[in-house]
Order: C-alpha cells, then structure tokens, then sequence
C-alpha cells in the first residue's frame, strides 16, 4: 500500500534513475572524443562565431544599440536549443527504447523527462561559455554585467515545463505516427527562424509581425533571458505569459501520455 | 485506490497472498493493414475505412500465487505466456480484469534488457537495478554478492557491448537474482547461456526456492518440473489446468506427443 513514506521513497529512488539516465546521455553525446565534455563549451562558442560572422559581416545585422550582437546571437540560441535539442531527441526515445520498455517495468515519461534535463546541463555549459563572451565583451567596453542575471533561475523552470510537455506529447505521437519525425524537423526549422535569433523584431518594422510574435512561446523566453542580461527586470505581466505557455504545454503533454500510456505498451 | 481494491487486498494481506490475477482479459486491435504513419491514417479515414479487427489474445485468466510458491506457466508457442507474464509484471494493462500485486516484482522477460553498450558492466548493474526500483545504497549493498555470481572477472570495468552473448545473460540473471524481490517473473531466459550456466542458474533458483522466493516461470521445457509445484497450462488464451506441477506436466507431454488421442484435462 502507498504509504506516504514509501511515496517518498518512490520519489527519490525515481530521481535516482533520472540522474543515471542523464548522466548516460551526456556521455554517450561525447563519447570518444578527445576533449570530451569540453565540447559542450566549446560547441556554443564556436557555433556563435559563425553566426556572429555570418550575419554581422555578411548580412549586416546588428542588435541596434541593445545587448552586444555576439551576445544577443548566443543568448537567444542557447535558450532556444533547451527547447529544440530536447525535444528532437525526445520524439524518437520511446521507439528507440523499445527493448526496455517491452521488457522492464520503467515509466514512460521517464525518458523524454531525461532528455529534458540532459539539455538542461547542456544549456549549464553553454551558459558557461556566455559568460566567457560577457568577459571578452566586458574588457572591450561592449557590455556590463547586471545582478539580474540571476534572474536566469526564473526562466529556466517555464523552459523546462515547456519542453518537457513538448517532449511527452511527441513521444507519444511517435510510436503512432512515425511521419511526423519529417513534419516535425521543418517545423522546428520555421521555428528557428520565426524567432528573433539572429534579427531583432524592432528591425523587420512590420507591427503584425510583432503582434503575432507573442503567440511564439520561445520569443517570449528568449527576450526575457535577453532583457535579464541587460539589467531590466520583466513585468508581471510578461512572468505570467511565460509560466501560462509552460503549463499549458506540460498539462497538454501529461494528458496525451496519460491517454495513450496504455496503448503506447501494446503497440511498440 | 477504488473500494473493491482495497478489499482484495486487504484479503491478500490476510491470507499472504502475493499475487492476484483475476478475470484478465486481453484484446489487441489489429489493424488490417498497420496505420503507422499519419499518411495512412488520412488516407484510410477519408476512405472511411477505419475499423479495426480485434483479435482476443487471453481469455479471462484467474489465478493466485501465495508467499513461497513456485508456478509454471506451459503451454505451446504464441498462446500468450509471455502476454500473461507482461501483464502481471504491469508493462501491459490488461482490456478486463485487474491484476493486484503485493511486495516487489521483478520482472526477468529478457537477460539484460536495458543494458547500454557503451557503459560498462559496473555502470550496467546500477542502471539495471535502478530500473527494477532500488535506491543506490541498496544496489551498492549487494553489488559483492552479484559480481560473485556474474563470473566476469577484469571484464566488469569493459564496456558491456565488447560482452559474449553468454556473458550478459550471466550479468543480467546475476543483478536479478541477487536483488531480493518478493515475486520474481521468469520468461524463458534460461534458455540462453552453455550448460554449466543454466545448471547454475537452476541451482541458485532452488536455493532461493528454499529460502522463501516465489516465482512464476514460463517455459515449455520439462527441465523446471523439479523446481515448480503447482503449474498452469494455457492453451488458446484459455487456461485449461492449473494445478500440481506433475500432474499437468505429465498431461502436457502426453498431449504433445500425442495430440490426437489425448484428452484434454
């Protein structure tokens, strides 16, 4: 009988298994190679560099007087690769974990939840990076650090509600329907570019696309991390639009897994 | 929890009852043509072509398993042992019926099923054990006893996937075994592995036998009569006997060699 203590129990023993898998994950990302994790700093840092090249010196892009373009580019992508990189990881976990979840008695949303938090440490090391970046612009006299960032602890938990309902609902939807693998890498690719990564909205000048721009739930993260890092504080207002996104999303993906958990077991 | 649960497990409890299976019924739908992509399943809806053929795997099941049995589940291929032993380990929800358990399960339908080839047998044996519901210290507690049993030597610090097939059946019976769990659920693993292995297998389960483990094992091998009292015959999806393992494996054997004549029990 659940008795609350050995809910506790459960609970812990869960998060256990949780840290296993990620730490799995993580490793099996850079398994045998030569400078190993390093490369989870790196890769941001090096990525940033192309797009700073690319879209400065050839595009000419800017951010307008706003937060340094180097940072604004990193910024906006490492916010938005907890959301894409989880969630293309995710839709085919359950398919490709097939073996363990015919054999073994584990719980479904336990890997795509595993997924999540393997993006999340990415994000931690990436967000290493960007302070290495804030350090160079620093002595360059391009940008100032602001206590704010702290702020980022308040971001990272609607991230993480987010991609997590994201990450259930397309499990889910996987084993039933393997074609939306195709449908689903395009749509994260309009994604990208619907979302001010690499422009800044001010820039485009066209109101309607600024109106519709608040039904994008990644442009309200990614400006909210981007307004931290400048030293403002978002309003109330924006706070609510951020966790409504993410706990609509989470509720959405718990229900669809709820519904479809039994069947998910026969199917796969 | 609803009312009737309560009660047939305060009557479990009562009577040390470990496992309760009751009215199992299970239907797969099976798609004429598997819809397994949205194309399909458009297409089909528009043709309005949409229904599916059900097909009745098992058939109101019923049986219980008391603290320290030990049951065989007989029967020939694709009557729906293993479907049964999903079931009861909880990985398949069953159309109708319910199934109560009482105490920790672990479930054995397949040596190593789970293990990551990149990690080695050490790393291995705490994501099996975690996936079976231990907690660290718990798995770190037993790790000795289950190294002992494994037989792997230096090779426990090597990456699973450089394993012999025997090797990781050995590893995975190794971490099940020694894990102390109430019930365990055997699916015809045992048929892996050389000679020396299996007996080894078989005497370590009749020493767990002695020491009080129930377990329920599914095989067509005559092999685990010794070690089984009571046994199950399922035939069709429909059980046809359950009762002491001797009886029901001679019946079986005479059924098998003899299909014609033999009267069913």
């Amino acid at each position: 009988m659940a008795s609350p203590r050995s809910k506790a129990k459960h609970v812990f023993q869960q998060g256990y298994l949780l840290r296993l898998l990620v730490r799995r994950n993580i490793k099996n990302q850079y398994y045998r190679s030569f400078i190993g994790v390093l490369w989870t700093v790196l890769n941001p840092l090096l990525n940033m560099l192309v797009m700073a090249f690319v879209f400065s010196e050839l595009f000419g892009f800017d951010s307008q007087g706003g937060l340094d373009y180097s940072l604004y580019i990193l910024s906006g992508n490492i916010i938005f690769s907890i959301m894409s990189s989880s969630t293309s990881g995710s839709l085919p976990c359950l398919v490709n974990q097939q073996d363990m979840l015919q054999k073994t008695k584990v719980s479904l949303t336990l890997f795509p939840t595993a997924n999540v938090f393997s993006s999340l440490v990415t994000f931690g090391f990436s967000f290493i990076a960007l302070l290495i970046v804030a350090l160079i612009r620093l002595a360059a006299g391009a940008f100032s650090f602001h206590w704010e960032i702290v702020f980022t602890i308040v971001l990272l938990p609607a991230v993480v509600l987010f991609s997590l309902g994201l990450s259930y609902l397309l499990s889910a939807l996987y084993v039933f329907f393997r074609d939306i693998q195709h449908v689903y890498t395009v749509l994260l690719t309009l994604w990208t570019y619907l979302t001010p990564l690499f422009y800044t909205i001010e820039a485009l000048n066209k109101p309607i696309v600024e109106k519709l721009m608040n039904f994008n739930p990644m442009y309200h993260y990614v400006s909210y991390f981007r307004d931290i890092l400048m030293g403002n504080i978002p309003s109330l207002g924006e706070h609510i639009v951020c966790y409504g996104f993410a706990l609509g999303m989470f509720a959405i993906g718990i229900l669809v897994m709820t519904l479809v958990r039994n069947k998910i077991a026969a199917k796969l | 929890m609803k009312k009737e649960d309560r009660e047939i497990l305060r009557e479990m409890e009562a009577t040390d009852c470990l496992l309760d299976v009751r009215d199992v019924t299970m239907k797969f739908t099976k798609y004429e043509v598997g819809v397994d992509s949205l194309k399909e399943l458009v297409v089909r809806a528009l043709r309005g072509n949409l229904q599916h053929e059900q097909f009745v795997c098992l058939k109101k099941i019923s049986f219980q398993i008391h603290r320290g049995e030990a049951v065989a589940v007989i029967g020939r291929n694709g009557v729906g042992k293993s479907t049964l032993l999903k079931i009861v380990s909880g990985i398949l929800y069953p159309t109708r019926g319910s199934v109560h358990r009482r105490g920790k399960i672990a479930p054995l339908l397949q040596l190593g099923a789970g293990f990551d080839n990149n990690a080695t047998g050490i790393e291995n044996i705490y994501l099996n054990a975690a996936i079976m519901g231990y907690t660290k210290k718990e798995i770190t507690a037993k790790l000795p006893a289950i190294l002992d049993f494994a037989e792997l030597g230096d090779f426990i610090h090597s990456p699973v996937k450089t394993y012999s097939s025997g090797m990781l059946a050995r590893l995975g019976f190794s971490i099940a075994v020694n894990m102390d769990a109430d019930i365990m659920l055997i699916d015809e693993i045992l048929a892996v592995g050389d000679m020396a292995f299996q007996n080894k297998c078989y005497a370590k389960l009749q020493e767990l036998r002695e020491k009080g483990l129930t377990f329920l094992i599914v095989s067509h091998g005559a092999g685990i009569e010794s070690l089984c009292d009571r046994a199950i015959w399922i035939e069709r999806g429909r059980m046809v006997a359950n009762g002491p393992a001797k009886d029901i494996f001679a019946a079986y054997a005479a059924m098998m060699t003899n299909p014609e004549t033999s009267s069913r029990v």
